[in-house]
């Protein structure tokens, strides 16, 4: 019983920690600079060939971008464009597009 | 316009850093293709003649010596803090090399003739019979005069997102949307029917819009580009004015059909002989006129409507390159833009001649302009662009016609907002950096900015509703929503999302002629 109530506790710290860390405004901000171009600040546009990233899963958008980032995954204009992003950018800009609802 | 805003555009430098990952494709289409292309995806901003618009002018003079590496990088990934967007997956490689290609190549081109048969042609009609269409609103709404409509221009200036969005400003919803196709630019509301608006576009077609039942029933194409609209007090003509060709044209409100052109030329302050963009153009409630401003002619010509053969009195040496407008003393007086003289020029149009000209700062964009009566005297607004060190919103005394204050503000400023029961005149801050999120509250009694809003995105274009309760702001290209506030505390009660949304049109606009003037100063016109 105290075992699970402790093991509860450590993972409301993580969660909270990691959502404390990520910064809605800054992602926004970030986002403004750097995906909105295509991607729109909450959704594409109509006409645009781009994927939407507003309401995806946060952690998905994460792995995502870095694997963009680190070129394991291979998109030339994605490569470029994420190439300068650091781990805190893209935590923050995943949970920005994490919070938009679609 | 063309040479400020040019000026304004930067040249993204992200976009810079992914040139050089980038090479293959060799194939290039032939010329009439890329012209077509042309034509399809960049013309309405960067202009049929290649001489440039809202965008710079794309041609082979203008391109000499660039990179075509870096101008692909360009078309690829849009120019972060400008209106152009991204082409990657729109266009292929090889169009987008062909395109450039192209253009490094092709000079200017003259300007193109559209004629009063060409516009003709171009009348379409999608409702046959008006006198089928409700004969009221088909949505909830009190009083008509408290639609809001937003020129959302969608992000490629063009396409799904291209279209005319009209609001109701009490409750902030969304109570109809007009597609045209290209994006649109002006709104103007008909001042004698109330159901009738007029929409044009980057590419100068006109819609004539049923607010009724939110649809377009008829669209005439005036031109190549240019903003200039204005309707006639009796709600029976529009006049259109157009920068390619330089020429104006009066047309039937109710069919969109042609009435007469007219060539705009004239000789400019200098002396020279010259042949002119269309500025604004504005109907009085005074009269049945409608004012014109020529813009390289630095000439105001002033047309009678409700005479034969539509005769022109011609105004000279007003300024140098006139721009934009707003009307004083029941419509009486019209204060024009300069923007090489950096004034503001006072015309009364019952004498047809120039009153005086004031200091507006540097480069005097007055957009819509402003007037509001503050302790018995009538105060103008008028912005200015600000490439200069004068960043100011200037105040004049309208009786008296003098200089009352140069208000500091952040930055360079684009469109002033005020109403009469509104205690603040909103001016959009236009910088190209993070000033440009925001929006700055002058106080009417003090003179002084006492607020700045952070409205996100690239903020202007700020509108009161008709009732003077909400503060309208467009959040422009990558916010992508319509922002309002609540006009007295200043917060943010709803956000309306569309695609680019640039100037915002309140209906009210019919009843107090220039923001800020309460209706009863209408009275002063009959």
């Amino acid at each position: 019983m105290k075992m699970r109530h402790s093991v509860f506790m450590l993972a409301g710290l993580l969660a909270a920690g990691s959502s404390q860390a990520a910064s809605l405004y800054v992602g926004h901000a970030k986002a403004a600079a750097v995906c909105s171009q295509c991607h729109g600040i909450r959704m594409p546009s109509a006409d645009a060939p781009f994927p939407p990233l507003g309401g995806r899963d946060v952690e998905y958008l994460k792995t995502a971008i870095k694997q963009y980032r680190d070129k394991t995954r291979v998109s030339e204009i994605m490569n470029a464009i994420a190439g300068s992003l650091t781990d805190k950018d893209i935590n923050d800009i995943a949970h920005y597009y994490g919070s938009v609802k679609p | 316009m063309k040479k400020t805003i040019t000026k304004r555009l930067n040249q993204s430098l992200l976009a810079v850093s992914i040139t050089t990952l980038l090479s293959s494709g060799v194939a290039m289409a032939k010329s009439d293709d890329m012209h077509q292309l042309y034509e399809d995806n960049c013309s309405s901003c960067h202009g049929s003649d290649h001489g440039g618009y809202l965008a710079p002018a794309l041609n082979s003079e203008t391109l000499k010596g660039r990179s075509p590496t870096a101008l692909r990088t360009i078309v690829m990934a849009g120019s972060f803090d400008t209106l152009m967007p991204p082409f990657y997956g729109k266009l292929s490689d090889d169009e987008i090399r062909g395109v450039i290609k192209h253009l490094q190549a092709t000079p200017k081109q003259p300007n193109p003739a559209w004629t009063l048969d060409d516009m003709k042609k171009s009348l379409k009609v999608y409702v046959k019979d008006e006198s089928t269409l409700p004969d009221k609103p088909t949505y909830k709404i009190d009083n008509i005069d408290n639609l809001i409509g937003v020129a959302a221009r969608g992000k490629y200036g063009r396409g799904e997102g291209a279209r005319a969005i009209f609001i109701n400003s009490t409750t902030h919803q969304k109570v109809g949307e007009v597609p045209t196709g290209v994006a649109a630019h002006i709104i103007d509301f008909n001042p004698a029917n109330p159901r009738w608006a007029y929409v044009k576009t980057d590419t100068a077609e006109i819609f004539k819009v049923d607010l009724y039942s939110m649809q377009a029933t008829r669209s005439i194409k005036t031109g190549y580009n240019g903003p200039g609209m204005g309707v006639s007090r009796d709600g029976k003509y529009i006049m259109a004015g157009s920068f390619v060709p330089h020429n104006a044209v009066i047309l039937d409100a109710d069919t969109l059909e042609p009435l007469k052109t007219f060539e705009l030329e004239g000789i400019d302050p200098d002396g020279k002989m010259v042949s002119s963009d269309s500025g604004m153009i504005i109907g009085t409630p005074y009269a049945d006129i409608f004012a014109i401003a020529l813009e390289n002619a630095g000439q105001v010509w002033v047309v009678d409507y409700k005479k034969d053969g539509f005769p022109v009195t011609k105004i000279e040496k007003v300024g140098r390159h006139l721009h934009d407008a707003f009307l004083t003393h029941g419509g009486k007086k019209l204060m024009v833009a300069s923007y090489d003289d950096s004034i503001v020029a006072a015309i009364d149009l019952e004498k047809r001649e120039i009153i005086k000209r004031l200091p507006a700062g540097c480069v005097p964009h007055v957009g819509g302009g402003s007037a509001v009566v503050v302790d018995g005297r009538t105060l103008g607004f008028g912005t200015n662009f600000g490439d200069c060190d004068k960043m100011v919103v200037s105040v004049w005394d309208l009786d008296k016609m003098e200089v009352v204050k140069q208000i500091p503000v952040s930055g360079g400023t684009e469109s002033p907002a005020a109403h009469a029961n509104a205690p603040y005149v909103a001016v959009d801050i236009i910088s190209k950096d993070r000033r440009a999120r925001t929006v700055q509250l002058i106080d009417k009694k003090t003179l002084e900015v006492v607020k700045t809003l952070d409205v996100g995105g690239h903020a202007y274009f700020p509108e009161y509703s008709a009732d003077g309760k909400f503060l309208y702001i467009s959040a422009g290209y990558n916010g992508d929503e319509v922002v309002v506030y609540d006009s007295n505390t200043l917060q943010k009660v709803a956000s309306v999302p569309m695609e680019s949304p640039a100037g915002i049109f309140s209906r009210g606009r019919v009843k107090y002629m220039t923001r800020g003037l309460s209706p009863d100063e209408m009275e002063q016109s009959k």
